[in-house]
């Protein structure tokens, strides 16, 4: 008995005998770090650290004990001490964790615009509201660093590279035909919404081995994985009307959206340059459903379809008129189904998924009937393992199945490719400041009967808390074009090289990045037709040919962007550099191709007004002179035609009505009217030129997207 | 005899030592708790926040079984992520709030409205540190959390401030504004009146600042 009170005795005496912990916390340079968790594991007995890092408390424990520090950022520090004997002041250094600011990030050669990412340089939401792009993504793209303008075509030329060279990757997937059926010089507007994606990053070199068949950049493009607003959309415009409708329950939703265009009213009211006879009608559909299986898993399936007629007369100096009347109607399909998923607390990450694409078009041109017919069948996994201290190994393979046809009068020429690759790459960290990233890719192409590998390899290294240089550097393989092959499937790879340096600081909502690169062309086609240049580019390659064509591009770019000086307003500006020659084509010589601009300069600016609830966007693009053929010109391609100046402005204005959110947008597309010509074009005689220009010179548009939903949320950004 | 002695004051003690441990575990949160309440709302001190999100922490730490420790800490942090300097510094606190959070749902085992009360808020906060670029995501959050807690709980007040919240910092022009939050801040007011707290440590914030966007509606 007596024990037991001589215990109940005890343990208020030794609750009394309170011992003192004190001590400093700082970071690993010394600096002190106020608002630190200094405690002893499992008991209640702990303090925070004052404004000098300073802590001190009392604990009644009187054997060992876990000295624990933690603080907001920096890893958790633990200690063992004994409480028998004194404790001296401890003094805790605490590291910090692997973040944005502190840990290096590879970033030559990509341009990212994304939500998620801190370092990336544009917002997914900087693409609907530049002026002049006419929320077009590719047409955005176009202001970017290393980015060339070509008005008369679509696609992406990039640094010395043709459209050809540049692919569009949606969700890992190819997409066969990123845009409306191209016609004689005019440019074609992109397939997708921007409103799609939730980032884009446009490589312009130097890419990862996780993509091939591009000499020149990848646009990768990421669709979003939640809807925003659940709810009916009706958008009106001058040239469209549509539908938009989503819904989202629990972890599925559906998004789906139907519209009919006709350009008839708009080319009423602006000047058209090309003689219209059926002015371009549209009508199109799309549907979209999203479910979260499970806690990381996303799977996402997209449907389209799109059907298109147009007829237009087009400049041919080759015939009698210089005219030749154009009927095209176009029918686009594209699925995609992506499969996301992630185990064992992110250490195993899956990307897979499957496409089919399939494109019909029915032209004629003076009565003669073409028809270009191509499918597209792509699987894809990707696995990635984190390993630890951040370092990623990814594998992955493709598979594609593409037939291509090419009809004339109703005899149908067709070509059968079966495309494989696989590919490894890996990131690691040296340590947070220096990190590489090295990939291989291999691919195997049925139709020439060939497989190649290509190293690719990218450095960074962050050389201040803001600053960092980063350097790329790798083999790009692309099929020649389809083309050549109805005639030759003997032909060779082309090949690019690319080496890439860049240097980029971003502080304090300003931003400076700064690239230079250099880019050899190899196994080039040269076709030889033992006639002169056909400078027709609509032309069929009849010629022999070989992959005895090389070329080189090099030059520099830089970004410069500033949303912090003056409030509400945001401006960037870029300036591209490029010097190339090609022998390639029909080139009897190496030359600069008629797609290269030397310089290229856009400045971007937008200005929110909060009081009228309005952002004001304009755009000033600058494209230097770009080569152009003239038969009479003993020098191949020495001419230069006049440089491009292009002012866009663009205003939307956000209202409610009603409970209901209605935005109004307006734009003037080449204010100045400036009569800018692309390129020129001569009769077979070499007498006579014509100019090739814009579809319109000085051009407006107006519309409104509306929001019946009193619950849609809308910021202002949502233009 | 003198065994069943010795049994029953062997039992009295470990009764009473478990007794002392739940009051000082319930004084500790109560303590921890009242210094959380008597802070400014219109401007909350940073450092007193941080110091009591780390007394909460060190309670979540010496009692790992309790889900409440860590909500209060997740809780404090989301407000941290309100006071923060810089962007990054907020949402270094909004990673830890959300860090907590996590484990605080793996404690309590099962669906909790608290719980997704606190998620929505945080993804409200979250919203508000960098609204240009995050209104889209986190405002489809917002409203997915308090969904889903109004399918655990429906009577829960905070579901109702928060919505009300929501609309009243909304300028009209977005469709919000204090006309369209005066009905939504009334029913909250209501379900403020009809709600008792589990005990006297379970969540009980809001009715404050429901009472003062109230006071701004009139």
């Amino acid at each position: 008995m007596k024990f037991f009170y001589c215990l109940l005795l005890i343990i208020p005496a030794a609750a009394l005998a309170q011992k003192n912990i004190q001590g400093k916390v700082t970071d690993q340079r010394g600096n002190a770090l106020p608002g630190a968790n200094v405690f002893l594991k499992g008991t209640y007995d702990g303090g925070t650290t004052d404004a000098n890092g300073v802590f001190a408390f009392q604990t009644s424990e009187s054997d060992t004990a876990t000295v624990v520090a933690s603080y907001v950022g920096f890893e958790v520090f633990e200690n063992k001490i004994n409480l028998k004997e004194s404790i001296p002041a401890m003094s805790i250094r605490l590291d910090e964790l692997a973040n944005e600011l502190n840990t290096v990030v590879i970033t030559a050669g990509a341009f990212e615009a994304s939500d998620e990412k801190r370092m990336a340089l544009l917002k997914p939401l900087d693409i609907v509201t530049t002026a002049g792009a006419a929320a077009d993504i590719t047409g955005a793209m176009q202001f970017l660093p290393g980015a060339q303008r070509v008005g008369e075509q679509e696609g992406l030329f990039v640094r010395g590279g043709s459209g050809q060279e540049t692919k569009i990757v949606i969700d890992g997937m190819i997409v066969q035909n990123p845009f409306f059926s191209s016609l004689p010089d005019v440019q074609s507007r992109g397939r997708f919404n921007p409103f799609m994606f939730k980032g884009t990053s446009f490589s312009t070199g130097g890419y990862s081995a996780q993509y091939g068949q591009a000499l020149s950049s990848v646009l990768l493009l990421n669709t979003t994985d939640k809807i925003s607003n659940n709810g009916l959309g009706i958008s009106l415009n001058l040239a469209n009307a549509g539908l938009n409708y989503d819904y989202a329950h629990k972890n599925q939703s559906v998004s789906a959206v139907v519209y009919y265009g006709n350009l008839r009213p708009l080319f009423k009211l602006v000047k058209q340059n090309v003689e219209w006879i059926h002015a371009p009608e549209f009508k199109g559909s799309s549907l979209t459903y999203r479910w979260k299986p499970t806690k990381n898993g996303v799977l996402k399936v997209y449907g389209m379809y799109s059907d298109s007629h147009l007829s237009m007369n087009s400049n041919d100096p080759s015939s009698d008129t210089g005219k030749m009347r154009l009927v095209l109607k176009n029918n686009n399909a594209f699925t995609t189904s992506t499969y996301t998923d992630s185990w064992a607390d992110g250490r195993w990450t899956l990307n897979s998924g499957i496409s089919y694409s399939r494109n019909k078009d029915n032209m004629t041109w003076d009565g003669v009937h073409f028809d270009r017919f191509d499918e597209r069948t792509q699987a894809r996994v990707v696995l990635t393992r984190l390993l630890s201290g951040n370092n990623t190994i990814l594998f992955g393979a493709e598979a594609h199945a593409i037939n291509i046809g090419n009809g004339v009068d109703g005899k149908m020429y067709r070509l059968k490719d079966r495309y494989t690759a696989a590919f490894v790459e890996s990131e690691i960290y040296i340590t947070r400041a220096l990190a590489g990233r090295i990939g291989v890719r291999s691919e195997y192409s049925s139709v020439i009967g060939r497989a190649n590998a290509a190293p690719r390899l990218s450095f960074a290294y962050k050389t201040g808390r803001y600053s960092q240089v980063s350097l790329a550097a790798g083999q790009f393989y692309q099929n020649p074009d389809y083309r050549y092959l109805y005639l030759n499937k003997s032909l060779k790879y082309e090949r690019a090289d690319h080496l890439i340096v860049n240097y980029q600081i971003i502080k304090n909502q300003r931003t400076f990045r700064v690239e230079t690169f250099y880019k050899n062309y190899a196994q080039l086609v040269r076709e030889f037709t033992g006639q002169k240049y056909d400078a027709d580019p609509y032309r069929f390659p009849w010629g022999a040919t070989n992959n005895s064509g090389d070329g080189y591009a090099r030059g520099f770019d830089f970004f410069w962007r500033d949303q912090k000086s003056v409030k509400n307003l945001d401006y960037w500006v870029t300036y591209s550099f490029v010097d190339s020659k090609r022998l390639f084509q029909q080139f009897e010589q190496s030359a600069t191709p008629t797609f290269i601009s030397n310089h290229n300069i856009s400045l971007i600016t937008k200005k929110w007004f909060e009081k009228a609830r309005t952002n004001l966007s304009a755009t000033y693009a600058f494209t230097s002179g770009r080569p152009y053929y003239n038969p009479n010109n003993d020098e191949f391609l020495k001419d230069r035609t006049p440089a491009v100046h292009h002012v866009s402005i663009q205003a939307s204005k956000l209202q409610s009505i009603k409970g209901n959110l209605v935005i109004f947008y307006a734009t003037v597309d080449n204010i100045l009217n400036t009569r800018n010509v692309f390129t020129y074009r001569y009769t077979p005689d070499g007498r006579t030129r014509y100019a090739v220009g814009p579809q319109s010179y000085r051009s407006f548009f107006a519309g409104m997207q509306i929001m019946l939903s009193k619950k849609a949320k809308v910021g202002k950004d949502d233009f | 005899m003198k065994k069943l002695t010795t049994f029953a004051l062997l039992f009295a003690l470990a009764t009473g030592m478990a007794w002392a441990q739940n009051e000082k575990y319930t004084r500790a949160m109560s303590d921890g708790i009242n210094a959380l309440m008597a802070i400014d709302r219109s401007k909350p001190d940073p450092k007193a926040l941080q110091e009591i999100g780390n007394r909460f922490e060190r309670i979540a730490a010496a009692e790992p079984k309790e889900w409440l420790p860590k909500y209060y800490a997740a809780y404090t942090n989301a407000l941290l992520g309100l006071t923060g300097a810089t962007l990054t510094e907020k949402d270094q606190y909004l990673d830890k709030a959300n860090a907590l959070l996590k484990e605080a749902e793996t404690i309590a085992g099962k669906p909790n409205d608290e719980l997704e009360v606190l998620k929505a808020y945080h993804a409200q906060i979250h919203l508000a540190a960098d609204p240009m670029n995050r209104w889209q995501t986190d405002g489809e959050k917002f409203q997915g959390f308090l969904q889903s807690a109004k399918s655990l709980n429906a009577d829960n007040p905070r579901i109702y401030y928060l919505e009300a919240s929501s609309a009243f910092f909304t300028p009209d022009e977005y469709g919000g504004g204090k006309k369209v939050a005066k009905p939504m801040l009334e029913k909250a007011q209501q379900k403020f009146a009809a709600f008792k707290p589990a005990t006297t440590i379970h969540p009980d914030w809001g009715k404050m600042e429901t009472e003062w966007m109230l006071s701004q509606t009139n």
